[in-house]
């Protein structure tokens, strides 16, 4: 044992020393299933016994959602080839791209309602939920959904995950369903001078010193 | 202050890799080197490095706020004006820091002299945090070294105080270039001792760092709230991405304010403030046009490892190391020859983790001028 007053760490010990996100962003294999519901409209939506304000804002966040997480294609022919033709539409531009010009994207074809409450007359209401019954938030976001051109009866998740073949209840793993920002993000703004360095001098290890 | 040559641990090489330091050797030269060590006395650590070294950092902490005041200063620094607004707010804002290191020629008697501060991306970390602790540990389990012999290092323990105290945004990210495994090392050891502080800490490379309309992002699109990089500011407010860093809101490891204290400017100013000084030499801004006088070493305000560093002896000697930072400003600074133990030059880096002296890592390099092509022995504190 180190005498208390030593002039160095306790201890000094490395935990992984491997790619430590590998380790976090491992999920674990036993993930529940939770119920949500698919619809082509809100109309659908309350024609199954959901109050219809619910109905419409789900639809709300769907659309809103829609123009951020849809997939992007350069030409329209790009996205019918995968959606339809027909199905497809001009997307909005968003902060840097407009010098690029349009992109396209899917159009929805119906929406995911994640956070249904108070459904009346709906069988199984008991487990659905539970956790946004308990104050948490509802692990299945509502958001837009996509057929594909040749699979016209199955909706899929703007990632490409099918989640229903009909409208109505469905078990969904809400890992697989959480919507990402399809944004056309810039890259590779920074590391230039490391290039160009690197150059000038070859043996150059590192960019600390 | 004594170099002792000692036995390597037969099949450290092996080991090395296996923690992660692949960099040991760089181009088949050695850069990890255990065939010798420092060995320094308790008061040789305490008072002329630990002490000098908490009290230059306040120094220079100290000079901030006047810096910030002072648009001659800012333009001194080569600070570009547009960001000067977004360095006074880093500071204003108190954005915290982690971690730099200063560079010392001390020979064991006298006062150690400040080269430089090296205090926005600093490496050699994982050297001195981990593999000479490390290594004093084996070397007293074999008999090698005695038990009670100590070394100043308590890097590791106070990065961990420090990640697990700062207000850091999560998940927190860390970023290096692509291209540098030693970068890579350095951020990976940063990233285990933040896991064990319990920092949700992931890595993206530096090229990858995305931007969407001014916010910067990570590779799902999901906004960068808090990032360390091992990249220099310099750089970073020079690239295609450099209005990004004024409107993301991310909180940056090291803050840009360390911009003013990362750059050889901080030396004259330094030496204006404290002349005198015992461990600083005098030093001056330097246009670079006037031939060098001899006893005197000129430097670029931004250039790491040695890069366009020229420097005159007392003799009149010229040593030059070219390199890849001849765009900018320079300053001259008082020779202080660093110390000879048998073919070699010795130069002390001396750590700070917050404000705080944290350790010592001992470097070699076959010339007066420490570049990237120097070794690290390991110390040890002996009586």
């Amino acid at each position: 044992m180190q005498h208390p007053h030593f002039k160095r760490s306790r201890k000094a010990a490395m935990l992984f020393m491997v790619p430590a996100a590998t380790l976090l962003l491992s999920g674990c294999g036993s993930e529940k299933t939770v119920e949500a519901q698919v619809f082509n409209t809100p109309d659908e939506c309350a024609a199954f016994y959901n109050p219809p304000a619910e109905c419409q804002a789900a639809f709300a966040d769907a659309q809103a959602l829609h123009p951020q997480v849809a997939p992007r294609y350069a030409n329209k022919q790009e996205c019918e080839v995968d959606f339809g033709v027909g199905r497809c539409e001009t997307a909005p531009e968003q902060g840097q791209q407009q010098a690029q010009g349009s992109f396209f994207m899917p159009m929805m074809m119906g929406f995911l309602a994640g956070q249904m409450l108070n459904r009346g007359g709906m069988a199984a209401p008991q487990q659905q939920n539970t956790a946004a019954a308990a104050g948490g938030r509802n692990p299945v976001p509502n958001q837009p959904l996509y057929k594909s051109r040749d699979d016209q009866s199955t909706f899929r998740t703007a990632t490409n995950t099918p989640v229903a073949s009909q409208p109505g209840s469905t078990q969904i793993r809400p890992s697989a369903v959480q919507p990402k920002p399809a944004s056309l993000a810039r890259r590779g703004g920074f590391g230039a001078q490391a290039q160009q360095r690197a150059a000038a001098a070859p043996r150059q290890t590192t960019m600390g010193g | 202050m004594k170099k002792v040559p000692i036995a390597p641990r037969p099949g450290w090489q092996a080991f090395a890799e296996s923690v992660g330091f692949a960099f040991h050797t760089i181009d088949n030269e050695p850069y990890w080197d255990e065939s010798a060590y420092y060995e320094f006395s308790l008061a040789q650590i305490e008072d002329d490095l630990e002490t000098p070294t908490e009290e230059l950092h306040q120094m220079a902490l100290d000079l901030v706020p006047e810096i910030l005041q002072s648009e001659e200063k800012l333009q001194q620094l080569g600070i570009p004006e547009a960001f000067w607004d977004a360095v006074r707010y880093s500071w204003q804002n108190g954005e915290p820091h982690l971690y730099g290191r200063m560079d010392f020629a001390y020979d064991g008697k006298g006062p150690a002299k400040l080269l430089e501060l090296n205090y926005d991306t600093p490496t050699s970390l994982y050297e001195t945090g981990f593999f000479q602790w490390v290594w004093l540990e084996d070397q007293q389990m074999r008999g090698a070294l005695p038990s009670g012999a100590d070394q100043f290092n308590s890097l590791q323990d106070k990065l961990e105080q420090a990640f697990a105290q700062l207000p850091l945004p999560q998940p927190f990210y860390f970023s290096s270039v692509t291209d540098s495994q030693e970068d890579k090392g350095t951020v990976d050891y940063l990233m285990d001792i933040a896991l064990q502080a319990g920092i949700d800490s992931r890595y993206i490379a530096l090229e990858q760092l995305g931007d969407i309309e001014g916010q910067l992002v990570d590779l799902d699109g999901f906004p960068i709230e808090g990032l360390f990089k091992l990249y220099p500011w310099e750089f970073m407010i020079q690239e295609e991405f450099s209005s990004t860093l004024i409107s993301s809101n991310t909180r940056f490891v090291e803050p840009l304010w360390k911009i003013l204290l990362s750059n050889k400017g901080i030396l004259p100013l330094l030496w204006q403030k404290h002349q005198g000084h015992p461990n600083l030499l005098p030093a001056f801004f330097d246009d670079g046009k006037q031939p060098l006088s001899a006893g005197w070493v000129r430097k670029p305000l931004f250039s790491r490892e040695g890069a366009n560093v020229e420097l005159l002896t007392h003799s009149g000697e010229r040593i030059f190391q070219p390199g890849p930072y001849d765009d900018g400003a320079y300053i001259r600074q008082a020779f202080a020859p660093l110390p000879r133990f048998g073919d070699s030059y010795t130069l002390i880096g001396s750590w700070v983790v917050g404000d705080l002296a944290a350790g010592i890592g001992v470097r070699e390099d076959n010339s007066l001028i420490t570049k990237d092509s120097s070794r690290f022995l390991p110390h040890i504190i002996l009586g």
